[in-house]
C-alpha cells in the first residue's frame, strides 16, 4: 500500500509517495536524497541514523516513513547554514572528532540536540546523552571533545 | 518488511473498531520501537497496523488520588523528565531513565512497552513494586488490573485480541517510606538489565524496623516478579546483615532466569540476591531520609 | 545447546514404547503439529506451529527414527525444520530413553538442538522455555490418549 505524506525536512516543505514499510531512514536516503544518515545496526541502537523529529532525536532506522506525515525532520544535512558550518560541525572539525566518519552524521546531529537541550552540559551529561552514538574509530574522547568545544564557543 | 495497510485513526472508538475487523492481522502501534524492530527481522509480519498516534487523551500525566495516571502514549523521555513525576514519585522518573537511549525513550510509549511485555525491561519492574494498574480498553468495555497480574509469558501480556492499555496508575509512595530502583547491567549502559530489583520500604515510626516491603524483580524470567516470600520475611523485621542475607537467599528460590548473553541462569540468580539487597538498603535509606524530613 | 527433559506417563512401559514408536499416533499429541505425512518406514515429514507472544513460526520439516531398541528402551531421533518466512531453523538430535517410575514410566530427553538464523538470534533463552512447555502438554495429552 502506498501513501502520500506531506513533511518539512531540513525546513522546506517536501511530497513524497513512498509504501507504508518504508522506514524514515530509506525515505529520507532513498526517495529525498538526503544520503548524510547512515543505516548501521538497523535496530535502532548504534546512532548512525539519528535524525531530530520534531526537535527530538529518533533512530530513523526502526521510524515508519509514515509516521512522520505532518512533521518536521532535520537532518545533518540541515545543520549548516548558508554561509557557515554549524558550531558543532565546524567543532568536529577543529577537535579531530571524526575518523571514518560513518558515525559522524549522528554524533553531529546528536550533539547539536544536546546542545539544543542543555547548552552548558558536564561531561557526564555529555556522555549520558551520547551513549546511543557508537563509533568504532575514536575511542569517543575526541568526540567528547568537539561537543565541549562546541559548548564553549557558543557560550562565548 | 512486509507490505501493510496502515491507519491512523482519529478516536480510540475507531482504533478498536479497526482492530476488531482485522483481527489477527492488525496489530497497534505507538512508538513502534519494539514493533518496526521485530517487524524488519521478519518476526512478526501483520497485515494491518492501526497507530494510534493522532488520538488525542492518551499522553496526558495527570494526578489522580495523589498518584499518578499516565497515559499510553506518553513517551519514557517525557516521563523521566515530568516535572510532576520527578516530584511525587522520583523513583519512576529514574526509572524510565533508564532504558535504553534518549533516542529510544523519544519514540518508545509507556503502553507500547506494557504490551511488548518482554520481562527484561526496566518499567514493569518499578510499577510492580509501587503496586500500580494498567487500564485496558477494548471493544467490550474498559477494565484494569494490577500490573503485577499483567503479564502472562515471554512477550505474552493478558491484553484479550482487541484490546489497548490506555493508562498506567501508581500510587504514591506510603508514608515513611522509601524506593530505589536498581539496575544491574554489567555491560553497555543502553542495554537491558542483567538483573534489576525495584524496591519500595516502608518504616515503622522508630525508623528502625521495616513495617511493609514491596519487591519486584526485572530479567529473572519469562516475566517480571513479585518476591512476596522475601516480603513476609522482611515484614515487622528489623534490618540488619542477616536479614537481607536471608532475603536474598528466598530470592533465589523464587527467581527462574533464562541463560542469554547478558549471564547464564546460574549468575543471574546469585546476583538477583545481591542487587534485591542492595535495592532493599537503598531503599531503607530513601525511607529514613523521608522520615527526617531531608528529602 | 544441549538440554535434559523428563515426563512422568503414567502407563507401563512397554505400552508407552509401542505407542510412541507409532508416528501418526504420537503425533496428535505433539502440541502446535499440523501435519505428519511418513516418507518411508522410518522417516516423516511435516510442519509444527510454535508461538512466542506475537511470534508465530511455522516450522516445515522432516523427522528421521534414525535407531530404535525396545530390548534397551531407546530410541534416536533426528529433526530438522525450516521457517521460511521468518528465516531460520531448528536442527535437534535427541535421545530418548524409557525408565520405570513410580505410578509409570519416565519418559527421559536429550535433546541437542541448534537454532538457526533469525530463530536463533531472538529466541535462544526462550527456546528451552517453550521446549519444556511443549513437553508438559505432550506428557499430559500422552496421558490422556494412553489412559482413555
Amino acid at each position: 500500500m502506498n501513501r502520500k505524506i506531506h513533511l518539512t525536512v531540513n525546513g522546506t516543505a517536501r511530497s513524497v509517495e513512498i509504501p507504508t514499510y518504508r522506514t524514515l531512514l530509506d525515505c529520507l536516503r532513498n526517495d529525498l536524497g538526503l544520503t548524510g544518515s547512515k543505516e548501521g545496526c538497523g535496530v535502532g541502537v548504534c546512532g548512525a541514523c539519528t535524525v531530530l523529529l520534531d526537535g527530538k532525536m529518533i533512530s530513523s532506522c526502526i521510524a515508519l516513513a509514515v509516521s512522520a506525515d505532518g512533521h518536521a525532520v532535520t537532518t545533518v544535512e540541515g545543520l549548516a547554514g548558508d554561509e557557515r558550518l554549524h558550531p558543532v560541525q565546524q567543532a568536529f572539525i577543529d577537535a579531530g572528532g571524526f575518523q571514518c566518519g560513518i558515525c559522524t552524521p549522528g554524533q553531529v546531529v546528536s550533539a547539536k540536540a544536546l546542545l539544543d537541550a542543555i547548552p552548558n552540559p558536564t561531561d557526564a551529561e555529555i556522555r549520558e546523552w551520547m551513549l546511543g552514538n557508537l563509533c568504532r574509530c575514536t575511542g569517543y574522547y575526541k568526540i567528547i571533545e568537539s561537543i565541549r568545544t562546541a559548548a564553549q564557543r557558543s557560550r562565548a | 518488511m512486509n507490505a501493510f495497510e496502515y491507519a491512523a485513526p482519529r478516536t480510540l472508538d475507531e482504533a478498536l473498531t479497526v482492530l476488531r475487523e482485522h483481527g489477527e492481522e492488525a496489530r497497534v502501534i505507538a512508538g513502534g520501537t519494539a514493533l518496526v524492530t521485530m517487524m524488519r527481522q521478519r518476526l512478526v509480519s501483520p497485515g494491518y497496523l492501526i497507530s494510534l498516534h493522532d488520538i488525542p487523551g492518551l499522553n496526558r500525566i495527570e494526578v489522580a488520588n495523589s498518584g499518578l495516571r499516565i497515559g499510553a502514549l506518553v513517551t519514557h523521555r517525557e516521563v523521566e523528565t515530568s516535572p510532576i513525576v520527578r516530584e511525587r514519585i522520583p523513583v519512576l522518573a529514574e526509572t524510565f531513565r533508564r532504558v535504553a537511549s534518549v533516542r529510544i525513550r523519544n519514540m518508545a510509549t509507556v503502553g507500547g512497552a506494557l504490551a511488548h511485555a518482554d520481562p527484561n525491561q526496566d518499567p514493569p519492574v518499578t510499577l510492580i513494586a509501587l503496586g500500580a494498574r494498567v487500564e485496558i480498553r477494548g471493544a467490550v468495555g474498559r477494565r484494569e488490573l494490577p500490573v503485577e497480574e499483567f503479564f502472562r509469558d515471554y512477550y505474552e501480556s493478558s491484553l484479550a485480541p482487541g484490546e489497548v492499555v490506555t493508562a498506567v496508575v501508581a500510587p504514591q509512595l506510603p508514608p515513611a517510606s522509601g524506593a530505589a530502583y536498581v539496575k544491574f547491567l554489567p555491560r553497555t549502559a543502553d542495554d537491558y538489565a542483567t538483573v534489576a530489583v525495584a524496591a519500595v520500604v516502608s518504616l515503622e515510626p522508630d525508623g528502625e524496623r521495616c513495617r511493609q516491603a514491596r519487591i519486584a524483580l526485572g530479567s529473572v524470567g519469562v516475566t517480571p516478579i513479585r518476591a512476596r516470600a522475601a516480603e513476609a520475611l522482611l515484614a515487622g523485621q528489623r534490618f540488619s546483615a542477616e536479614l537481607l542475607q536471608a532475603a536474598g537467599e528466598s530470592i533465589k528460590g523464587a527467581v527462574d532466569p533464562l541463560s542469554d548473553h547478558r549471564g547464564s541462569a546460574a549468575y543471574k540468580r546469585e546476583m538477583a540476591a545481591v542487587i534485591v539487597a542492595r535495592a532493599l538498603t537503598q531503599a531503607r535509606d530513601a525511607a529514613r531520609a523521608t522520615a527526617r524530613g531531608t528529602r | 545447546m544441549t538440554f535434559t527433559q523428563e515426563c512422568l506417563i503414567p502407563v507401563e512401559r512397554e505400552r508407552l514404547w509401542d505407542f510412541l514408536m507409532e508416528v501418526p499416533k504420537v503425533a496428535s499429541c505433539v502440541p502446535g503439529l499440523e501435519t505428519v505425512e511418513a516418507v518411508n518406514a522410518s522417516a516423516y515429514k511435516g510442519s509444527l506451529r510454535l508461538q512466542v507472544g506475537p511470534i508465530r513460526l511455522s516450522l516445515q520439516g522432516t523427522m528421521t527414527i534414525e535407531e530404535q531398541d525396545r530390548s534397551s528402551w531407546r530410541a534416536r531421533i533426528r529433526a530438522e525444520a525450516n521457517d521460511r518466512r521468518v528465516g531460520g531453523g531448528i536442527r535437534a538430535r535427541m535421545s530418548l530413553t524409557l525408565v520405570p517410575g513410580e505410578g509409570g514410566t519416565r519418559l527421559q530427553i536429550v535433546t541437542d538442538l541448534a537454532i538457526l538464523g533469525r530463530i536463533g538470534e531472538f529466541g535462544q533463552p526462550v527456546i528451552k522455555k517453550k521446549a519444556d512447555a511443549l513437553l508438559e502438554e505432550f506428557a499430559r495429552n500422552l496421558g490422556a490418549a494412553l489412559v482413555a
